[in-house]
């Protein structure tokens, strides 16, 4: 602070027409402000944020030698940027500026004149005092990154990984499983046109396997995130797949002839995939995999099976890559983030009355997914467990969503797969189709349509919540069958339906290892367990975390257009920053003093954003201030014991010289 | 006062500039720009000016580790609180620590229209009567506990246990409901009307209540009531520290303890030590209990080591290095537990213990606990909760 | 004899109860007088000695308002606005000053009725309630 300098503070009283001068008294108002310490000129004019005006404040501050200003207007959420820029012009540091709200919070709410005009001096009075101890803060720049990370390779993190590459911007693109397509490759069909997923999302995976400017980072897990906007430096582990990879050619003999059997991931459960594997045909990238758990020559060191190794041709399985290979740490420096990580499908066993793990045939819409498609477990028939086709279906709704006791949030989709379900098996099989619901929501594009379609197609809508589903039967007819005990809330009346095949709309929900992520990319999460968006209506894909965006599932359960739209959104953002090339950092953020600094660590543990951080110098400890991480929201300064951590532009001088202000007799 | 009158009183006058003082103080350890000896030389200068806008003149502990070393007997604390009090008048008010929050309420409270609630922490297990002729000055503890919650204790424990020991003695103290903090940090700080104004309405308070004895477990309160207070009120009373009181009754009834098997040290607090020459009594109490290895530490007595901030004001970074210099030389001994006879003393040496930073610094960990509390603790029966 | 008009100092967050107020104001809300509002960027900015200058300077009452607990731009704000609050409300207490003087609000920045709503209640308490004892000491003293 120099405590030298001599201020010389310029007060401008706005009219605004006669939003402020209607009510406040602007002449005897400017009077006041004149005899106010330090105040050297004081005016007042109709409208301050009009050209004349702001020439008024450049003028004085030339000829004047003014060092401070003050303009007593409307709101500074308003014209605080507009009046900082006119000192900026002027010459003078545009953090030397006060707005007085003697509009919003004063002429627009009061009548009476005599009030308003001496609310308003107060107002005036704080505001001059204030700007007294205001200080010149710079305003600093950074370089920006223009490399991107985007983190889940489904379809959000395909769309936006396509967007940024196609405008030359080179991606990484990191993806936990062996291949990317994330749970969209797992459709069949997508409502509402019914198109193949397959089809429409794998042209997608293969130009990302062959842009030159993604990075394909998969079977992969992003370790660590460190630095900010502009600046991130990443830390990926890359899994070995105890293969060369630049070897494989993906021909899948090796899977044939391995011996070793495992549960398919990629199948639900329904069917087998081997130890050594690629998860399905159309794999990006076309590699195998090696489950090193479950293959036997990885588990014996090397004495038994290597089966997979005398069958490759390319040479790609080596006893040295079975037994040898680790995983490899990569590191690489982007300037922003993009997560899209998707979500988990709901374990109806939770609910243990819908029989879900008890009887065969009671399944989720993922592994409907998998029956109906042809590339899947039953060949694209719809078959129950024995291999009969089932004379009769129920697909019950809102399970696991619109539920106090799971998940209070509605799912979004599952009305829509519903009907696809219904449709389908209305289609391939002479099966009688109960929809068990409670509202059909369908919101979007050719929805309405497709649900007026389904409902022509003899499917029974039966509007109530599924109490139960069970195998004992009490009638003739119900032997042999899953009953479904539900309310007929239309009726009014209980009923049970016996059927053959049971599929349990089961709710999207944010991924088991969402607390995890959101810690290594500084996300927050929603009580309902989504990552937290800057803002629901008018940012949902920026974060709180500057240069970290979401997009798609991760961020709440929505469809595929939806999905897609937010991901171009994302990737818009993103390219937006690698256009402007540099990011303004905030100025009015946290400083230590480190003399007086204890080295306590308070403001480290109370900081979100990991801006301060004490480190050993000089045989001291004492915090440091990242100031590209501050976001200058004042906790630390709260939790200094000493006063040594200030905020910039919100001292404590600075706000009680306001309190005193306002509260002098 | 002025400066000349300052100079006369203190015995500045008499400095030999031979830098004794700047060669034992603690703060001039660890900062390089605190220096008593450069202090007295500006003032014997006349540079007033200099002085009453140094930002040192308010480092100063006024632990009082010079005055006994200085061979022309210059009382440099008290020129140090005289010249506060010119430079409070010119608006210079020092560093306060915790964002002047103590300062305030203390300001506050000086308000003759405040009616503290301040005896809420008081439960039924405690005897006190309006009748007795003992005062128990409770001093800020009721506002120390929420805003030092973090450090792990509540200051209020301290007159818990000195309560418990008055009533296993057959005492049940008066306890004032609207006593007002004694003024000590204000004093030394300079605020010379605030301090008039406490120490008005205690003044009041006490003659009203009609005690003829109270008893302090606060050296700051005790010090202020003993030394400053008669400058400008007269409190007709006898004074003494728990310490002593406690030492007394060893002596004359025979106080037994339980057995309490611990090692220990006890740290000096200034004000009760080297201001009011208070050393034996409280190691005097901390022995008669069976069990009790009492060890000194390396500056112990006149020698002791300032708990490192006076007043809270200008907390920094060297007043960390003293504690921690203090808190290894406690360590050093072997002693499982720190003993004090000073609420502010506990506070900074918890608040010096506190390292929330991934980056740990030394390892100053020691249970520190006021002698009243190990007292309370031995003593037997129920306890008074 | 003049009605005692009681002073409110409020300390506004930014980005909800601010943007609150000047809703209020641009929707024409009508409200008392008797509020003058610190903008702070996060009501965990606030710091206890603010409140306790606000009742040395002779304020009625202090209001501390942020946003809700979704909604803070800095995350967990009025989390730790929260903690430093029941620090202050208990130094408050025992200080004897009544306990409806000092007041916590969550606005948001479309709540602008409720910002209004929240100053007109806090007055009509503090009228009932009568000038904060701080300002009652000082006037006598004055007389």
């Amino acid at each position: 602070m120099n405590r030298n300098e001599h201020k010389r503070i310029g007060v401008y009283i706005c009219h605004c027409g006669l939003n402020i001068a209607g009510t406040v008294d602007v002449e005897e108002v400017a009077e006041y402000a004149a005899n106010l310490d330090s105040v050297v000129v004081s005016r007042h004019y109709r409208y301050m944020c009009s050209d004349p005006g702001q020439a008024l404040i450049k003028e004085d501050i030339k000829d004047l030698g003014l060092n401070r200003i003050v303009v007593a207007s409307c709101s500074p959420r308003m014209h605080e940027l507009t009046f900082r820029q006119v000192c900026q012009d002027a010459g003078l540091n545009p953090y030397l500026y006060e707005q007085a709200n003697i509009r919003e919070l004063c002429s627009w709410v009061h009548d009476d004149k005599n009030i308003a005009t001496e609310k308003a001096k107060d107002i005036v009075r704080a505001a001059v005092r204030r700007v007294y101890w205001n200080e010149p803060l710079e305003v600093k720049e950074a370089p920006f990154n223009p490399d991107v990370l985007v983190v889940g390779g489904g379809i959000a993190g395909i769309q936006a990984s396509l967007d940024i590459a196609n405008g030359e911007h080179k991606v990484y693109l990191v993806e936990r499983e062996p291949s990317i397509g994330g749970h969209m490759i797992q459709f069949d069909r997508t409502f509402p046109t019914l198109d193949c997923s397959e089809c429409i999302l794998t042209p997608k995976m293969a130009d990302v396997g062959r842009h030159p400017f993604i990075e394909l980072l998969a079977y992969s897990e992003v370790e660590e995130v460190s630095g900010s906007i502009g600046n991130f430096k990443v830390r990926v582990r890359k899994k070995a797949r105890h293969i060369d990879e630049s070897k494989c050619i993906g021909c899948g003999v090796c899977e044939e002839k391995c011996p070793w059997k495992v549960d398919s991931e990629f199948e639900m459960g329904l069917a087998k995939r081997k130890a050594i594997y690629i998860p399905f045909a159309q794999a990006i990238p076309n590699l195998a995999t090696v489950d090193a758990d479950h293959c036997a020559f990885i588990q014996s060191g090397g004495k038994k099976c290597g089966a997979c190794m005398k069958f490759c041709e390319a040479g790609a399985i080596t006893p040295e890559t079975l037994l040898n290979q680790t995983d490899q740490i990569v590191e690489f420096e982007v300037g922003s983030i993009i997560v899209t990580t998707g979500y988990d499908v709901f374990d109806p066993s939770v609910i243990p009355r819908y029989g879900y793990g008890k009887y065969d045939n009671v399944i989720t819409g993922l592994e409907f997914e998998r029956i109906t498609c042809a590339a899947g477990p039953t060949g694209g028939r719809i078959m129950l467990k024995d291999g009969r086709e089932p004379e009769s279906v129920a697909i019950i709704h809102c399970v696991g969503s619109r539920d106090q006791n799971y998940h209070e949030y509605c799912s979004r989709v599952c009305c829509m797969y519903g009907l696809k379900y219904a449709h389908l098996i209305k289609e391939f099989t002479n099966a009688q189709v109960y929809e068990m619901y409670i509202d059909m929501r369908c919101f979007g594009e050719g929805y309405e349509e497709f649900y007026k379609r389904v409902s022509k197609e003899g499917v029974t809508f039966i509007r109530g919540k599924v109490a139960k589903v069970t195998d004992r039967a009490i009638t003739e007819e119900e032997k042999g069958k899953l009953i479904v005990l539900c309310a007929d809330t239309v009726l009014g009346s209980l009923i049970r339906v016996p059927v053959d095949m049971v599929i349990l709309c089961t709710a999207l929900e944010a991924r088991s290892d969402a607390e995890q992520v959101a810690k290594i990319f500084t996300l927050n999460r929603r009580t309902d367990g989504f990552f937290l968006e800057r803002h629901v209506k008018l940012d949902p894909v920026a974060t709180p975390t500057d240069g970290i965006f979401i997009a798609g599932c991760c961020e709440g359960p929505k469809d595929i257009p939806d999905t897609v739209a937010q991901a171009s959104a994302a990737a818009a953002k993103v390219l937006s920053l690698i256009s402007k090339g540099r990011i303004t950092l905030e100025s009015a953020v946290a400083q230590v003093d480190e003399t007086r600094c204890l080295g306590c660590g308070r403001c480290e543990e109370i900081c979100d954003f990991h801006a301060p951080r004490v480190i050993h110098t000089d045989g001291r400890w004492v915090s440091t201030i990242n100031e590209t991480l501050c976001k200058g929201c004042g906790a630390c300064a709260v939790a200094c014991p000493t006063g040594a951590m200030s905020i910039r532009h919100f001292t404590q001088e600075q706000i009680v010289s306001m309190v005193e202000a306002l509260t002098e007799v | 006062m002025n400066l000349d009158d300052i100079i006369k009183e203190t015995k500045t006058f008499y400095c030999l500039e031979c830098g004794k003082c700047s060669s034992i103080c603690p703060i001039s350890r660890y900062d390089p720009a605190y220096s008593p000896r450069l202090m007295v030389e500006d003032a014997l200068l006349g540079l007033e000016d200099d002085l009453v806008h140094n930002k040192e003149l308010f480092s100063c502990l006024t632990c009082g580790a010079c005055q006994p070393k200085c061979p022309s007997d210059v009382n440099y604390p008290l020129f140090i609180q005289k010249m506060r009090a010119i430079a409070s008048s010119n608006g210079e008010h020092g560093e306060c620590a915790h964002s002047g929050t103590i300062q305030s309420l203390i300001r506050l409270m000086s308000n003759p229209g405040v009616e503290q609630r301040r005896l809420e922490w008081l439960s039924n297990g405690y005897r006190t009567s309006d009748q007795s002729e003992v005062l128990f000055w409770v001093g800020c503890a009721p506002y120390f506990d929420p805003i030092f919650e973090d450090l792990g204790f509540k200051v209020t424990d301290i007159a818990k246990a000195s309560l418990r020991i008055l009533n296993f003695l057959g005492i049940e103290p008066m306890l004032l409901p609207n006593e007002k903090c004694c003024g000590h940090d204000i004093l030394w700080t300079g605020d010379l009307d605030t301090f008039k104004k406490l120490a008005e309405q205690n003044a009041a308070m006490i003659r009203e209540a009609g005690v003829e004895k109270i008893i302090f477990s606060c050296p700051e309160c005790y010090r202020t009531f003993k030394e400053d207070y008669p400058n400008y009120v007269e409190i007709d009373c006898e004074l003494q520290h728990i310490s002593e009181f406690l030492s007394e009754a060893i002596e004359k009834d025979g106080l037994r303890f339980k057995e309490s098997k611990k090692k220990v040290t006890y740290h000096d607090p200034c004000r009760l030590g080297r201001h009011l020459g208070v050393y034996e009594p409280p190691r005097k109490v901390i022995q008669a209990i069976p069990g009790i290895e009492l060890v000194e530490m390396e500056q112990s007595r006149e020698e002791s080591l300032c708990c490192g901030t006076s007043a809270f004001t200008n907390c920094d970074s060297y007043s960390k290095q003293i504690r921690v210099e203090r808190l290894l030389e406690a360590k050093a001994t072997g002693a499982d537990t720190l003993i004090t006879t000073c609420p502010k003393c506990q506070i900074h040496f918890r608040c010096a213990m506190v390292n929330k930073a991934e980056e740990k610094g030394p390892d100053i960990e020691i249970e520190v606990m006021d002698m009243v509390n190990l007292v309370a603790n031995a003593l037997e029966g129920e306890s008074n909760e | 004899m003049n009605e005692f008009e009681p002073q409110i100092i409020a300390f506004a967050c930014n980005w909800c109860t601010y943007a609150a107020a000047d809703l209020a104001g641009t929707s024409r809300i009508h409200y008392a007088p008797n509020v003058r509002v610190i903008r702070v960027m996060c009501s965990g900015m606030v710091n206890p000695i603010y409140a306790l200058k606000a009742f040395e300077g002779g304020a009625d009452g202090v209001l501390i308002a942020g946003c809700h607990y979704a909604d803070c731009h800095y995350l967990n704000g009025p989390v730790k606005c929260d903690v430093m609050f029941e620090k202050l409300k208990n130094l408050v207490h025992t200080l004897g000053l009544e306990d409806e003087r000092l007041r916590r609000e969550m606005i948001s920045a479309s709540e602008g009725v409720i910002f209004a709503r929240v100053i007109d209640e806090m007055v009509e308490q503090l009228k009932k309630l009568g000038p904060s004892p701080i300002k009652r000491a000082r006037e006598e003293a004055t007389v």
